[in-house]
C-alpha cells in the first residue's frame, strides 16, 4: 500500500472575496438606503408630512434640496422616509416566502411520490394565474392597505420560489452522497437540513435577493395605482403618481423617487446574481 | 527540434504549445509537441486525464475552446493551419480532416433527425444535389458503418442506443471522406462489446480509405491494438513516441512503463499491481523538470529536475524524454519481466464459513405503464471474506442489484438475508435490525466526484459516520486511524472534497464506509472513473483491506481484467439475469455461456 | 477519463417510433390541465361579490340608492337568495352568455364598457410584443455570439436594469426625456387616427416592453451560450460545416426551446406591465379601465375585466405549452421534456 499522504495536496484555490465594484456599489446603494429606513427621522430634514402651499411647487433650493411637490411638502425628506416601505415589506415578502418554498421545495424534491405531486400541482396552478391582476384586484375590493398587499405577494411569491427549491433539489438527489448518507442510516431529517440544505443555500439566498426586488417593484406598483398606502403616506411608488404633474415644473419630485425604486431594485439583481455566480458555479 | 519519421508527411505539428489566457495570468497546457503523421498512417495519443491529450486533439482541428492560445506550427501538407480563419477552416474540416468525440448522445444534435446528419454533410456536392440522391447516399454511408436499417436516418438520437448513435456519428464525421479522423476517446463512453465494434469500423474505414487516424485514449492497451504509433502524453508534456509493437515490447520512460504495469493484466491475476504512487501534477507546475520526477523511483536531482528534459531519439523512430533511459532501461526491463514472470496468484480458496449475504430469486421493475425489469430473478450468495464479481455492461441490472442489498431500493420480489435478516423490504424492518444491517453492508459508488458531500470537510464525514456506529473511545483517534488505514494523512480530516484527487475522494468514501465496521462491501464500479495508474492504487487497498478486515466484497464492474485481479467468484450478469457463475479464473479461461465469451472476445489484444 | 458503460445495449433500437397523436393527446392533456383553473379562476372572480367588505348587495351597489326596488332588482339578477352554489353556476351561465351584468358606475353593460377599451390594450401589447421577440431575441443572440465584447456588456447591464425598472418607473424616465425635455412625443392620451395613435402608444410600447424584453435578453442569451458549449457545436464545426448553417440549425434551433418556455413569462409581463403603463400615460385601455374599477369599488366591471385578463393569460399559455411540443420534436415522438 502506497501512501500518497506523502505528495502534498494541492493548495486549496482560495477564491478571493474580493467584492466585483458594480457589486460593491450595490451594497453601498443598500447600506445607504438601509441607513435611511432605520435612521429616517435623524437624516430627514423636514417633517415629510408638513404642508406649506406657501413654497408648493419649487424646484430645487438650498432648503428643498429636490425642491416641494404640490402641497409643499419637502419631497427629499419624503424619499428618505419613504426608504421603510421599500424595504420592510419586500424583506417581509422575500424572506417569508423563501422560508415556506424552502421546506416545500425540500420536501417536493427529496421526498418525491405523491408529497411531490401534490406540491407541484399547486405550484403549476399558482403559475398559470395572473398574479399583479389578483394583487391589484384581491388589495383593491378587499382593502388593508400596505399589509394586505404583503401578505397577497407573499403567497403568491411562494409558488415560483417553491419551483426554484425543487429544481435545485433534483440536481443533488443524484448524487451518491446522499446515497451514501441513506446507506449509513442517517435520518431523512439529517439528510434534508445537514446534507442538502448547505448545498442549495446559496440559491435560495441568491433568489431572495431577486425576490426582494421583485417583490419592491411590485409594491411600488400597487402604491403608485393607489392601492397600497394610504394617501400622502411617503412612499416611493405613492410619490410617483401624486407627482405626476410636477414632470415639467419639478421634475426631481418625480424622478428621485423613480431613480430610488430602480437603484434598489438594480442594487438586489446585481447581489442576488453576483451571490449567485459566486456560490453555486 | 525535429522528428522525421518519413518523407511526405501529411500532418507535421512542430513545437505545438497551448496556454490558457486568464485574468489570473496565463498557464500552460501543453509543452512543445510534435507530431507527424503520414498519409494513411495512425498515430495513438496516450495520456492520463490532465494530460492534455485532447487539447491537442482539438488544436490540430482548430478547435481550440475560447481563451486557449497557440503557439508553434500545424501544417498540413506545407500549409500552415494556425491562425486560418474560420472560414478557411471550414474549408479544411470534414473533407481534409475531421473529428469523432466521445460522448454520441451529447455529439449529435438532439433535435435534428440522424440522417440529417450525414445529409448535410453532401449539399454542396453537385451530385448529390437532388433530395433522393442524398437520401440514397445516406443509406449507403449507414451500411458503410454497419447500419442497414434504413429507417435510423428517420430517428432521432435519443431514439438511438449509444453504440448506434456512434455509428451514425462516424458515418457523419466520414461523409467527406477525410484525409485524416481525430478520434478523442470515441468508444470511451461505450459498453465493452460495443467499444471493439466501434474500433473495428473504425480501422476499417482507416484501411479501405487510406485515411489517417489520429486516436486518442487514455488506454494503453487500445492503442496498441488499434494504431501504429504511439504517442505518450504526461503532465502536458510528450514524454514517449515509438511504433506500437517497440513500445509495448519495452518502454523507454518509467512513466510508460509504470502505466502498463499498472494495468490489470486481462489474462491473469497478479498479487499486487505496481502502482504508480501520487497524482499527475498540473503542467504549469513541472515546465522547468521533469514532469515525472516527483513519482519517479530514479530520480536524480541534478539530471531531472534542472530543466525539462527534451525529447530525445535513442534508438531508431524511438523518443524518450526520460535523460536517464540509457543507465535505467536495464531495470526497467527487468521490471516488465519480472512483472510478466511473477507466478500467478495462486487460486484463492473460497472460504466456506457460510454466506453473509444471500439473495435468491431478486426481481425489480421499475416504471408504471412500460414497467422496465431490471432484474429478473437473480440468486446469488457472498461468503464471508469472499470477494465475489458481478460482471456485467450497462443496464445489466448490476447497479440495482447493488442498491436493493444496501436498501437504497425495495425489490419488487424476492429473498435478501444479510446475516440472518431477511431485508428485502428494508423500510420494514425494526429499528435495531435495520441498524444491524447497515453496520453490516455499506456501499462504495463510481463516482469520486458525487460521493462525498462538497460543504462538509473529509474530518465532519467520518465523524457523521462514526456516530452511525458501535465504537467507542475518541472520535479523533477514529478518525486518525481510518484515514491511515485507506493510506492517507492525518492531515486529509480538514481538507475538503474539492481539494482532493479522484483516487484520494474514493479514499475517504472507503473509510467512510469502514467508520461502521461493515463485513460487506458493495462496491458498485468502484476504479472505472480514475485513472489506471490510481485505479491500481485503489485495487490494492480494497485487497489489504479484505486481507486485514476479513471484509467481503461485492465487487461490480463491466472490467474483466479487474475483476480478475480482485474476485474469488463471479457471476456474469445479462439483462437482469444471471447467466454464468464460478470461480473466478475458470469463468474467464473456460467461459460456458455465449455472452462471457463475446465480453472476453472484446478484449483489446494484450500489449505483449 | 474512463467511465465506461454509460450507454446500454450494443445494437438494436431503443425509443419508440413516430407517433403523431402524441401530440393530439398532449393538446388535450394541456386542454383537460386549463379546465381546473379556468373553474377556480371564474369561482374566485365571482367570489368577490363576497369578498368586499360589508354585505353584497351593498357592494353591488356601489353608491346607488338602497331602495327596496333596486335591492330586489340586485337579489334577482346575481340570484343572491340561491345556494352559494347554484349562484354561481347561474352567474357562469350568464357569463357565457356574454352576459357580464352592469357596471355601477355609469349603469351601463360590463361587456360592452369592455370591448370599447380592449382595442387599445391589443394595439400597445401587440406593437411591445413584437419589440419584445425582436429586439430581446436578437439582442440576446447577439450577446451571446460576441460574448465579452460591448454587445455583450451592454447586453448584461440592460438585462439587469430592465428586470429591475417596472413600466411604470421607465415610463416616467421615457415621458420626462422625450416629453418633456425633447418634447418629441405627447405625455398624455391615445390620439386619433392611425398615425396620431402609433405617435401616441410609442412611448407606451417602449415602457411595456422595455422589463419583459430584459427577461428575454438574459434567457435568449444564457441558452445560447449554453448551446454555443455544447458537444454538438463542436462536432458541427469539426465536420466543416457553414457558420451560418451551424448558427441557425445546431445553436438557435436548440437555444429556441428555452426560450419558447419563457414566453409565459412575456405574456404575465405583458399584461401585468400594460396596467401600469396605461396609467402612467393616461390612456383609456383595460389596465385603467381596471384599476378605476378597482379604485370605486364598481364589482361587476371588476369581475370583467379580471376574467378577460385571466382567460387571456390561461389561454395563451395554452398555445404556449402546445407550441413547445411543437418545437421540441422529443416530445413529439414520445421522448421526455429534458
Amino acid at each position: 500500500m502506497t501512501a500518497i499522504g506523502a505528495v502534498p495536496a494541492v493548495k486549496r484555490r482560495r477564491r478571493g472575496f474580493r467584492l466585483p465594484i458594480p457589486v460593491a456599489l450595490a451594497c453601498l446603494v443598500m447600506a445607504v438606503v438601509t441607513a435611511c429606513a432605520i435612521f429616517g427621522s435623524a437624516l430627514a430634514l423636514k417633517d415629510p408630512y408638513e404642508q406649506r402651499l406657501d413654497v408648493a411647487v419649487s424646484s430645487p433650493s438650498a432648503e428643498f434640496p429636490a425642491g416641494t411637490d404640490t402641497l409643499g411638502r419637502d419631497i427629499l425628506s419624503r424619499v428618505i422616509y419613504g426608504a421603510s416601505n421599500a424595504l420592510i415589506g419586500p424583506l417581509v415578502i422575500a424572506a417569508g416566502a423563501f422560508a415556506m418554498a424552502t421546506v416545500l421545495g425540500l420536501l417536493a424534491g427529496y421526498l418525491g411520490g405523491w408529497v411531490d405531486t401534490i406540491i407541484m400541482r399547486w405550484v403549476d396552478f399558482m403559475f398559470g394565474l395572473p398574479s399583479t391582476l389578483i394583487t391589484i384586484v384581491v388589495v383593491g375590493v378587499v382593502g388593508g392597505g400596505y399589509w394586505t398587499a404583503v401578505f397577497v405577494l407573499l403567497v403568491l411569491f411562494v409558488a415560483p420560489d417553491t419551483r426554484i427549491v425543487r429544481s435545485a433539489v433534483l440536481e443533488q438527489r443524484p448524487r451518491t452522497y446522499i446515497d451514501a448518507a441513506r446507506t449509513l442510516g442517517i435520518s431523512r431529517t439529517r439528510i434534508i437540513f445537514i446534507h442538502i440544505l448547505p448545498n442549495i443555500l446559496p440559491i435560495v439566498l441568491a433568489y431572495v435577493a431577486i425576490d426582494f426586488a421583485f417583490a419592491l417593484v411590485n409594491l411600488a406598483g400597487l402604491s403608485f395605482l393607489g392601492l397600497g398606502v394610504e394617501p400622502g403616506t411617503p412612499d416611493w411608488g405613492r410619490m410617483l403618481s401624486e407627482n405626476r404633474n410636477l414632470i415639467a415644473s419639478n421634475p426631481p419630485g418625480i424622478l428621485l423617487p423613480a431613480a430610488m425604486i430602480i437603484l434598489t431594485a438594480v442594487s438586489m439583481n446585481l447581489i442576488g446574481d453576483w451571490v449567485f455566480e459566486r456560490f453555486t458555479k | 527540434m525535429s522528428l522525421i519519421y518519413s518523407s511526405g508527411n501529411l500532418l507535421r505539428v512542430e513545437d505545438m504549445s497551448l496556454f490558457h489566457d486568464a485574468p489570473t495570468g496565463r498557464r500552460t497546457l501543453t509543452v512543445a509537441t510534435s507530431l507527424q503523421l503520414e498519409r494513411g498512417g495512425s498515430l495513438a495519443i496516450v495520456g492520463e486525464s490532465g494530460s492534455g491529450k485532447s487539447l491537442t486533439a482539438k488544436a490540430i482541428a482548430g478547435l481550440l475552446p475560447p481563451g486557449v492560445r497557440l503557439s508553434g506550427s500545424i501544417r498540413l501538407e506545407g500549409e500552415e493551419l494556425t491562425g486560418l480563419a474560420e472560414r478557411d477552416w471550414q474549408r479544411i474540416r470534414g473533407r481534409r480532416i475531421s473529428m469523432l468525440l466521445q460522448d454520441p448522445f451529447t455529439m449529435m444534435n438532439p433535435v435534428m433527425r440522424c440522417g440529417a446528419h450525414i445529409e448535410e454533410m453532401l449539399r454542396d456536392q453537385p451530385e448529390f444535389r437532388s433530395r433522393s440522391a442524398r437520401r440514397a447516399e445516406v443509406a449507403r454511408r449507414l451500411a458503410e458503418v454497419g447500419i442497414n436499417d434504413a429507417s435510423v436516418a428517420d430517428r432521432l438520437p435519443f431514439q438511438l442506443s449509444g453504440g448506434m448513435c456512434q455509428r451514425v456519428a462516424l458515418a457523419a464525421a466520414l461523409a467527406r471522406d477525410p484525409e485524416i479522423l481525430i478520434a478523442d476517446e470515441p468508444s470511451t463512453a461505450l459498453d465493452v462489446t460495443t467499444q471493439a465494434e466501434i474500433m473495428r469500423l473504425l480501422n476499417r474505414a482507416q484501411a479501405e480509405r487510406g485515411m489517417a487516424l489520429i486516436l486518442i485514449t487514455h488506454d494503453l492497451r487500445l492503442a496498441f491494438s488499434a494504431c501504429e504509433r504511439v504517442c505518450v502524453f504526461y503532465a502536458g508534456q510528450m514524454i514517449e513516441v515509438g511504433a506500437a509493437p517497440a513500445l509495448a515490447a519495452a518502454p523507454f520512460h518509467p512513466y510508460t512503463t509504470g502505466l502498463l504495469l499498472s494495468e490489470p493484466p486481462a489474462s491473469r491475476r497478479v498479487s499486487t499491481l505496481v502502482a504508480i504512487p501520487g497524482r499527475v501534477p498540473p503542467a504549469d507546475a513541472v515546465e522547468n523538470e521533469c514532469p515525472f520526477s516527483d513519482r519517479c523511483r530514479w530520480v536524480v536531482d541534478a539530471k531531472c529536475r534542472t530543466t525539462r528534459p527534451p525529447l530525445v531519439e535513442r534508438t531508431p523512430a524511438r523518443f524518450t524524454a526520460c535523460v536517464r533511459q540509457p543507465e535505467i532501461q536495464g531495470e526497467l526491463d527487468a521490471l516488465r519481466t519480472a512483472a510478466l514472470e511473477a507466478a500467478n496468484e495462486p487460486e484463492p480458496v473460497t472460504p466456506e464459513n457460510g454466506a453473509l449475504v444471500h439473495v435468491a430469486g431478486l426481481c425489480k421493475s421499475f416504471g408504471g405503464k412500460r414497467p422496465m425489469h431490471a432484474l429478473k430473478g437473480v440468486s446469488l450468495s457472498v461468503g464471508r471474506g469472499e470477494c465475489l464479481g458481478l460482471v456485467g455492461e450497462s443496464g445489466s441490472g448490476k447497479t440495482t442489484l447493488g442498491r436493493c442489498l444496501v436498501g437504497l431500493e425495495t425489490p419488487t420480489s424476492g429473498q435478501i438475508v444479510i446475516e440472518g435478516i431477511p431485508s428485502a423490504d428494508f423500510e420494514a424492518l425494526a429499528r435495531n435490525e435495520r441498524a444491524r444491517v447497515r453496520q453490516t453492508i455499506q456501499m462504495i459508488f463510481q463516482d469520486p466526484y458525487a460521493t462525498l458531500n462538497p460543504k462538509h470537510s473529509v474530518g465532519r464525514a467520518l465523524e457523521e459516520s462514526l456516530r452511525m456506529s458501535q465504537r467507542t473511545g475518541r472520535t479523533q483517534d477514529h478518525v486518525r486511524t481510518l484515514l491511515s488505514e485507506v493510506g492517507l494523512t492525518e492531515a486529509y480530516a480538514g481538507r475538503y472534497p474539492s481539494e482532493l484527487s479522484g483516487g484520494e475522494r474514493q479514499r475517504v468514501a472507503i473509510a467512510r464506509s469502514l467508520a461502521v465496521d461493515p463485513a460487506v462491501l458493495v462496491c458498485d464500479e468502484p476504479v472505472s472513473a480514475l485513472d489506471v495508474s490510481v485505479q491500481a492504487q485503489v485495487l490494492n487497498l480494497f485487497k489489504s483491506l479484505m486481507a486485514s478486515r476479513e471484509l467481503s466484497l461485492l465487487f461490480i464492474t463491466h472490467d474483466l481484467a479487474v475483476v480478475r485481479q480482485i474476485a474469488d467468484r463471479i457471476c456474469v450478469i445479462y439483462l437482469g439475469e444471471i447467466v454464468e457463475e464460478g470461480p473466478c479464473q475458470q469463468v474467464l479461461n473456460d467461459p460456458q455461456h455465449p455472452y462471457t465469451r463475446r465480453l472476453i472476445s472484446a478484449i483489446p489484444a494484450p500489449a505483449h | 477519463m474512463p467511465c465506461q458503460g454509460r450507454w446500454s445495449g450494443s445494437t438494436g433500437i431503443s425509443g419508440r417510433p413516430p407517433v403523431p397523436s402524441a401530440v393530439l393527446r398532449l393538446v388535450l392533456v394541456r386542454l383537460a390541465q386549463a379546465v381546473p383553473l379556468l373553474v377556480a379562476i371564474t369561482f374566485a372572480v365571482f367570489a368577490l361579490v363576497y369578498l368586499a367588505p360589508g354585505d353584497p348587495v351593498r357592494a353591488l351597489l356601489g353608491a346607488r340608492a338602497s331602495t327596496p326596488e333596486t335591492v330586489a332588482a340586485i337579489r334577482d339578477r346575481y340570484n343572491l337568495d340561491d345556494p352559494f352554489v347554484v349562484q354561481y353556476l347561474k352567474w357562469l351561465w350568464q357569463v357565457l352568455h356574454g352576459d357580464l351584468g352592469r357596471s355601477i358606475v355609469g349603469n351601463r353593460k360590463v361587456l360592452n364598457v369592455i370591448l370599447e377599451r380592449m382595442g387599445l390594450s391589443l394595439v400597445l401589447a401587440g406593437i411591445s410584443s413584437l419589440i419584445v421577440l425582436l429586439v430581446g431575441i436578437g439582442l440576446g443572440a447577439l450577446a451571446a455570439l460576441r460574448r465579452g465584447g460591448w454587445i455583450d456588456r451592454g447586453s448584461v447591464t440592460l438585462g439587469v436594469v430592465g428586470i429591475s425598472s417596472p413600466a411604470f418607473v421607465t415610463g416616467i424616465f421615457l415621458l420626462y426625456v422625450f416629453g418633456v425635455v425633447l418634447d418629441w412625443f405627447p405625455v398624455y392620451g391615445a390620439g386619433d387616427g392611425v398615425l396620431d395613435r402609433l405617435w401616441h402608444l410609442t412611448l407606451p410600447a417602449l415602457a411595456l416592453a422595455f422589463s419583459v424584453m430584459a427577461i428575454v435578453v438574459k434567457i435568449t442569451r444564457a441558452a445560447m451560450i449554453e448551446a454555443l458549449s455544447k458537444d454538438y457545436v463542436t462536432f458541427a464545426r469539426a465536420r466543416g460545416l457553414s457558420s451560418r448553417r451551424i448558427l441557425f440549425n445546431y445553436v438557435l434551433r436548440n437555444a429556441l426551446i428555452p426560450v419558447t418556455t419563457a414566453a409565459g413569462l412575456v405574456v404575465v409581463g405583458l399584461v401585468a406591465g400594460s396596467i401600469y403603463v396605461e396609467a402612467t400615460f393616461a390612456l383609456p385601455g383595460l389596465g385603467t379601465l381596471t384599476v378605476d374599477a378597482v379604485s370605486k369599488r364598481d364589482i361587476p366591471l371588476i369581475q370583467g375585466t379580471a376574467l378577460v385578463f385571466s382567460v387571456f393569460v390561461v389561454v395563451a399559455n395554452l398555445v404556449i405549452d402546445v407550441l413547445y411540443t411543437l418545437i421540441d420534436p422529443r416530445i413529439r415522438y414520445g421522448g421526455s421534456k429534458s
